[in-house]
């Protein structure tokens, strides 16, 4: 089996703020992501030679001439695609594949969602979000339960598994989402630009508990775009070309929902795909090799286990971690620069690809006042689906 | 406006046991007869072993909360009228972890290995839900 190590590049993305875009509509949003990461590569749209569009729940069915329609393509090859929160992650390694293997030269990979309009507010029932009634009729585990609910109950048995109160477990899971606004406010784009206070979330109304409102991420409207070429050809588009590294999808076989003895304070699938893409591109020590990362942060307890599962720090490290400071913007290991889900804002279908745009601006040294020193390796750590059933992506990207 | 009632199990032939013996005040549960490994929900077939020999046996009804959230917030439905209230897994004396509801104490009461005992409480007349309390010292 090859890497796709160094054989695809980004050399071009976009990014629409995030936010409620009232004025602007799913077709709105993909233009201007587009357009600005067609600008960016200095191509004209009519150069892209074949698409990978993702939207997890926006106009569903949402088919591919659409988007045909809306960048009018020249009857290019264009599909629709959902891997659930890791949608646009999705996107992205198909169409790196299709670079990869030399049947198209420049494609795109473009996620959007249009939420704010639409009622939604996060997963409905599981049955309808995963499909579960297939397989079983899942009556015993988990019929009408949230994912406020899923992630409370992990963050409950991660303070009993590593002996914290719950009073010191809100606690530690209350810097996180600080730390993740701060980093927000200098993201021109994010949806919530405002820091919040440890104070503000320990107070705040009680969701699922011990989860409050600001220890759950919000969903967004927005949109997200690159563009792909052959490793080779890069440096035709620009100087600072951003190549892929690995690209690893864990799509687990819900275990949590069928063992009876699951383990509900780690991610299975997280660690899976970290270690794999760990491997596609040959990064022995992640702490020490990995400059920074984007990780799924759609609740205060996801973000502290992703510490854990991608080996940032051993199991039960992520206290001390957090108390140490090394995942602020100016630690060791930055992790959230632009601010996240949290605070950037979630929607669903351009998550992903607004992850590696962050990471991808700041490998360029563009990244403003969220500059991170001297970035190599950035890591986008995407998940859909809830602890005991998820879909992972994680993606390294970095400097030739 | 009318707010959705709360939801009845659908009940079938592999899950027909289980609700007979809580409708009697009786928690049963799967054991395969070829691997020995307790089953939670009702298969079919073992899920460790893909045996079809399995039998139902009595639980003891005690376990410990593994883990819990409390709900404080939720949708409009008949849930709402029990707010704040507690959805917990409970891991039984024989190994196998259940999605329930901790009752007969205060939310706050309730915590990770906490000790507790099998109640039934009838929500329909053809569904009672086995539902836990905390073990009297």
């Amino acid at each position: 089996m090859e890497s796709i190590k160094d054989k695809v590049a980004i050399v071009g993305m976009g990014c629409t703020k995030f936010g409620e875009n009232w004025d602007l509509s799913l077709n709105d949003m993909v233009i201007e992501a587009v357009y600005e990461a067609c600008e960016d590569a200095g191509i004209s749209p009519g150069d892209i030679q074949a698409v990978w569009f993702g939207s997890y729940w926006s106009g569903v069915p949402a088919p591919s001439q659409p988007l045909a329609t809306t960048l009018k393509l020249d009857y290019k090859p264009v599909t629709r695609l959902e891997n659930m929160c890791a949608t646009a992650s999705d996107a992205l390694r198909q169409a790196a594949y299709a670079v990869a293997s030399g049947a198209c030269d420049i494609a795109l990979a473009v996620g959007a969602e249009k939420l704010k309009d639409s009622g939604y507010s996060g997963l409905p029932t599981d049955e309808l979000a995963m499909g579960l009634t297939s397989t079983a009729l899942n009556t015993f585990r988990s019929r009408m339960f949230t994912a406020p609910g899923h992630f409370a109950m992990m963050a409950t048995s991660y303070f009993n598994r590593y002996g914290l109160s719950p009073e010191e477990g809100r606690m530690m899971l209350a810097k996180i989402m600080v730390k993740n606004h701060k980093n927000g406010t200098l993201s021109p784009k994010a949806h919530f630009r405002r820091e919040i206070t440890v104070e503000q979330v320990l107070n705040a109304p009680i969701i699922a508990w011990p989860l409050g409102l600001l220890d759950c991420c919000g969903v967004s409207d927005g949109a997200a775009a690159a563009i792909l070429v052959r490793g080779e050809l890069a440096r035709n588009f620009r100087p600072d070309p951003v190549y892929i590294k690995a690209l690893q999808v864990a799509v687990g076989p819900q275990e949590g929902y069928m063992n009876p003895r699951h383990d509900w304070t780690m991610v299975k699938e997280t660690y899976r795909a970290g270690a794999a893409a760990y491997a596609e591109a040959g990064v022995k020590n992640p702490r020490e090799e990995i400059s920074m990362a984007e990780v799924h942060d759609c609740f205060s307890i996801t973000e502290a286990v992703i510490y854990e599962d991608l080996q940032f720090t051993r199991r039960g490290g992520a206290r001390e971690e957090i108390e140490a400071g090394t995942f602020e913007l100016n630690g060791k290991l930055p992790v959230n620069m632009d601010g996240g889900l949290k605070c950037f804002g979630h929607p669903i279908g351009a998550t992903g690809l607004r992850m590696v745009y962050e990471l991808y601006k700041q490998i360029q040294g563009k990244a403003g006042p969220r500059q991170v020193k001297n970035p190599g390796l950035g890591l986008a750590h995407n998940l859909g689906g809830t602890p005991g059933g998820a879909t992972v992506s994680v993606i390294i990207v970095g400097p030739k | 406006m009318n707010t959705p009632e709360k939801p009845v199990p659908p009940v079938n032939s592999w899950t027909a046991p289980y609700w007979e013996a809580a409708r009697k005040g009786k928690l049963i549960i799967q054991k395969c007869r070829d691997c020995q490994k307790y089953i939670f929900y009702p298969r079919m077939s073992c899920p460790f072993c893909f045996s079809d020999r399995i039998e139902w046996v009595q639980s003891s009804g005690r376990g410990t909360v593994y883990t819990y959230t409390i709900v404080r917030n939720n949708a409009p439905s008949a849930f709402l009228a029990d707010m704040p209230y507690v959805v917990a897994v409970v891991r039984l004396e024989e190994g196998v972890q259940m999605m329930t509801n901790v009752v007969g104490c205060a939310p706050e009461e309730v915590h990770c290995d906490m000790p507790v005992e099998v109640i039934f409480e009838k929500l329909t007349e053809e569904i009672t839900l086995p539902k836990f309390k905390p073990v009297k010292k």
